[in-house]
């Protein structure tokens, strides 16, 4: 039973104002298709999912990392609070999807306000090392404490729930739904997402991404525009985090490490920080190209590091961001 | 309009400025002048906020302002630009002062587009782009613009916060001729025309002379003299203090 | 009593690996703003250097060389990569040292195997000091003492030479020191390899202890981080007062709560950051 849930959300949920409405349709035609394109080109739905889960991680950090100039490198905290949140609820209080993912996505989505706030101040390496710091935590937590979280094993024994709207029910537990289910979020998180960032309030994010001082002088409150960017980040990141755990019914403590928290922050750099789409297409190219490499070689690791190495020293701008031309909107 | 009473600043043992007052009239356009050294940036700091004096006191419409910090004088109207241009360089000149007006108008916490009082800032920032001149440019970066253009837009961006009183770094800074003739007519526009209350600091003379109503000369921090620009000119205390100084 | 003395020695032990670890970090931070994520590598590189040379130089050659190797190394990645990052945005420092992690990482799988290796020690260390103080071989007392002579060096180096004057001056503004003639390229350099040296100097010691493996140099990183946020950014005192802090704690806590002794580093962290977020030396305005 396909759902038509995509595409009824999807395009309907444009706004006026977007422009390039060309692009748009390529995107989202791409990705309403992907299930009938990808296996013929030897990929399969499960990896259109992971693309869209860590798309969208990477597009919560991007508001942070692109958009107000914040460096976070411990983003994967908030996505692995969400994984865990999503799979601890399912497994261990009700059978049910969608409160699943909204526990999951409040747990890393206060856990970061929370530590946002002692942090605001900070700037620069020392607001990152914080953030690497922080998320480590949760890793730590998440290995050790075996009983409840499974340990180093992962969290098992949970699946995604049918979710009822009374007389209807929506079964996403066999993937192709599933994953029309995760592109109907998918599109309503990155429609909200994108009218946040063309806001008055998006605008306040951007100038303190370009010349903090100019900001504050124009009457920002800085730090806390700063901290609600921070936040809402870590919510879009946590809610990926949910569904990265019904995708795979399966959280392991590697979604909380720093490793990932790197891999979401090259996504965006690869694909282009300052843009909105980017961290998708780096998403894209990210997990595509780790899924092809560790399937070929047990040295993987050199590879992504040298994926790292080669972006910062020549794509720094990444895919899509070369220089905003004058005029472009 | 603006106020400035018995004002003092001390940096440890080294006393910036001493003992200095002055009182500009709303619409009036106020040059400070000094050979270098003489604390007018100091001073001006201090009017605008950035740190507060060491003794002294500074009304802003009757109101004390003293202990107000710089972004906070803004929202009781006090606009500024600074010495070495501040602006948002990879957002085009639309973007900068639209930031600046939706600020202005309290929308920073505004997460949708499109709302009235969003559209009311653009408005602002539309009619402020063409008081300046730059409706031409609107879409380019700033950040690619001229350097008198910048500085330009800066002035915009201060002006569409809508203030009473614009406080201006010295704002022929670093330019060329050309440029600086462009800056001074903006300048003389918004005093004579659109009759806002302006204080500046400016080492170029012939800037000075064209545009002040009333000129303070400050001189190794304190007040030296105050008077117009005929009575400065005449002077031989402001004459001496420049020439014979290290200035 | 027995009990708590183990615990403090071991405190003192770990402690003086987390502070060695940690200055070199800090030294690299300090000066160039850059989180160097491959510390926990050169670690390791210094370690399995040192495994390689000791068959030819012996365990005290080795424990000379090794180091040096690492700086080396360390001086070779500044000038190829790292220094191209200096001026740009964090994020690129960050990114390009996080991938090198992830190279080196792999490089010492692929020359040394992924398996463990020991490396020999002279027989005299490994005995214990005495009979009652069975627990505490000769080698954790030689381990503490290099600990000591390096970090008194270290401090008296960058008290007293031009070189370290010059770098503690560029800690607090790099600018001026530029703008006096002082070659900027070279200290960052020098910098770095000192740091590096550091953690080749912890590899070898740690491997003296615990073995070594390519993940080694994993445990010490986070640690290192804590004690530089512990002591406050931007202090060496900060860092070396930071590293024993948590060490101390990590080892006393095992005796009450042994599996809670790495989370007590942790919650060591968050209360500073609560209470004082500069950090226990740091000074306020050194954080960005």
């Amino acid at each position: 039973m396909t759902t038509d849930v995509a595409t009824a959300a999807a395009p309907s949920a444009r706004q006026p104002a977007v422009p390039h409405w060309a692009r748009l349709v390529v995107i989202w035609g791409l990705l309403i298709a992907a299930p009938f394109w990808l296996p013929l080109l030897g990929g399969y739905t499960a990896l259109a999912g992971r693309v869209l889960v860590f798309g969208l991680a990477a597009m919560g950090l991007n508001l942070l990392l692109g958009f107000t100039g914040v460096l976070s490198f411990g983003h994967a905290a908030y996505f692995g609070l969400g994984a865990y949140g999503a799979g601890l609820t399912l497994r261990y209080l009700v059978h049910s999807t969608p409160l699943a993912m909204l526990i999951g996505t409040l747990l890393g989505g206060l856990a970061g306000s929370l530590f946002g706030l002692l942090i605001v101040r900070r700037r620069g390496v020392y607001f990152a090392m914080c953030t690497i710091a922080f998320g480590q935590l949760w890793y730590y937590l998440a290995y050790s404490w075996n009983d409840f979280t499974g340990g180093f094993d992962g969290l098992r024994d949970f699946h995604r729930e049918p979710i009822g709207f009374g007389p209807l029910t929506l079964d996403i537990t066999a993937g192709p739904q599933f994953y029309y289910f995760l592109l109907a979020i998918f599109a309503i998180a990155v429609t909200l997402l994108g009218l946040l960032v063309r806001s008055p309030f998006g605008h306040t994010l951007r100038a303190i991404r370009e010349n903090e001082r100019r900001a504050r002088f124009l009457a920002i409150p800085v730090e806390r525009q700063i901290w609600l960017s921070f936040s809402i980040s870590c919510f879009v990141t946590a809610l990926a985090g949910t569904l990265y755990a019904l995708l795979n019914n399966f959280a392991d403590p590697l979604a909380l490490h720093y490793s990932l928290s790197g891999y979401f922050v090259v996504m965006c750099v690869m694909g282009g920080m300052r843009t909105f789409w980017g961290p998708l297409l780096g998403a894209t190219v990210f997990v595509v190209l780790q899924d092809y490499i560790s399937s070929m070689t047990v040295n993987w690791m050199s590879f992504v590091g040298a994926i790292f190495v080669l972006v910062v020293l020549f794509f720094p701008r990444g895919l899509l961001g070369l220089r905003r031309q004058s005029g472009e909107k | 309009m603006l106020e400035v009473r018995n004002i003092t600043k001390r940096f440890g043992n080294l006393v910036a400025v001493k003992d200095v007052s002055m009182s500009v009239k709303p619409g009036e356009l106020r040059a400070i002048i000094g050979p270098n050294g003489a604390g007018k940036t100091t001073f001006f700091n201090m009017i605008s906020g950035y740190f507060p004096p060491t003794r002294g006191s500074i009304l802003f419409d009757g109101k004390d302002v003293t202990q107000v910090p710089a972004h906070q004088r803004v929202g009781l109207g006090m606009g500024r630009t600074f010495q070495i241009t501040e602006i948002f360089p990879e957002l085009t000149v639309r973007e900068n002062l639209l930031t600046a007006a939706e600020v202005a108008a309290g929308q920073t916490l505004n997460m949708l587009p499109g709302r009235a009082a969003a559209k009311l800032a653009g408005d602002v920032a539309a009619e402020m782009m063409g008081l300046v001149g730059l409706t031409s440019k609107a879409d380019r970066l700033v950040g690619e613009l001229a350097h008198g253009d910048q500085r330009t837009t800066e002035i915009g961006m201060a002006l569409a916060q809508l203030p009473r009183l614009l406080l201006l770094d010295e704002p022929t800074a670093g330019m060329g001729d050309e440029e600086t003739y462009a800056i001074t007519a903006l300048i003389r526009r918004l005093h004579r025309d659109s009759k806002y209350t302006i204080v500046l600091i400016e080492h170029d003379m012939r800037v000075v002379f064209h545009l002040a109503d009333y000129i303070t000369v400050l001189d190794q921090g304190a007040l030296l003299t105050e008077g117009t620009p005929k009575e400065i000119a005449a002077s031989e205390a402001v004459q001496a203090a420049y020439l014979g100084g290290t200035g | 009593m027995q009990l708590v003395l183990f615990n403090v020695t071991n405190g003192l032990i770990i402690g003086a690996f987390y502070v060695l670890m940690a200055l070199g970090l800090s030294l690299i931070l300090n000066l160039s703003n850059v989180i160097n994520f491959a510390h926990g590598n050169f670690l390791a590189l210094g370690g399995y250097l040192a495994y390689t040379l000791s068959p030819t130089l012996g365990y005290w050659g080795a424990l000379l060389v090794a180091p040096l190797l690492t700086a080396l190394i360390g001086l070779a990645v500044e000038r190829l990569m790292i220094r191209r990052v200096y001026n740009r945005d964090p994020v690129y420092s960050l990114l390009l040292t996080f991938g090198l992690a992830f190279v080196m990482q792999d490089i010492a799988r692929y020359v040394w195997g992924p398996n463990g290796l020991p490396l020999g020690l002279p027989d005299f260390l490994s005995q214990p000091i005495s009979a009652e103080l069975f627990f505490v071989t000769w080698y954790r007392v030689f381990m503490v003492f290099v600990v000591i002579v390096v970090v008194l060096g270290l401090f008296g180096f960058l008290r007293y030479t031009r070189v370290g004057v010059r770098i503690r001056a560029g800690t607090l503004d790099l600018e001026t020191v530029a703008s006096l003639g002082v070659n900027i390229g070279f200290l960052r350099t020098f910098n770095f390899a000192l740091g590096c040296f550091l953690a080749g100097l912890s590899g070898v010691l740690a491997a003296g202890q615990i073995g070594l493996n390519p993940n080694m140099g994993d445990d010490l990183l986070m640690p290192s981080f804590i004690a530089i946020i512990v002591g406050g950014v931007g202090s060496l005192i900060g860092t070396l007062f930071g590293g024993l802090v948590i060490g101390m704690a990590a080892a006393l806590t095992t005796v009450f709560f042994p599996s809670a002794s790495e989370a007590v580093i942790y919650a060591i962290m968050m209360i500073v950051l609560l209470v004082r977020p500069r950090g226990l030396m740091g000074e306020e305005g050194m954080m960005s």
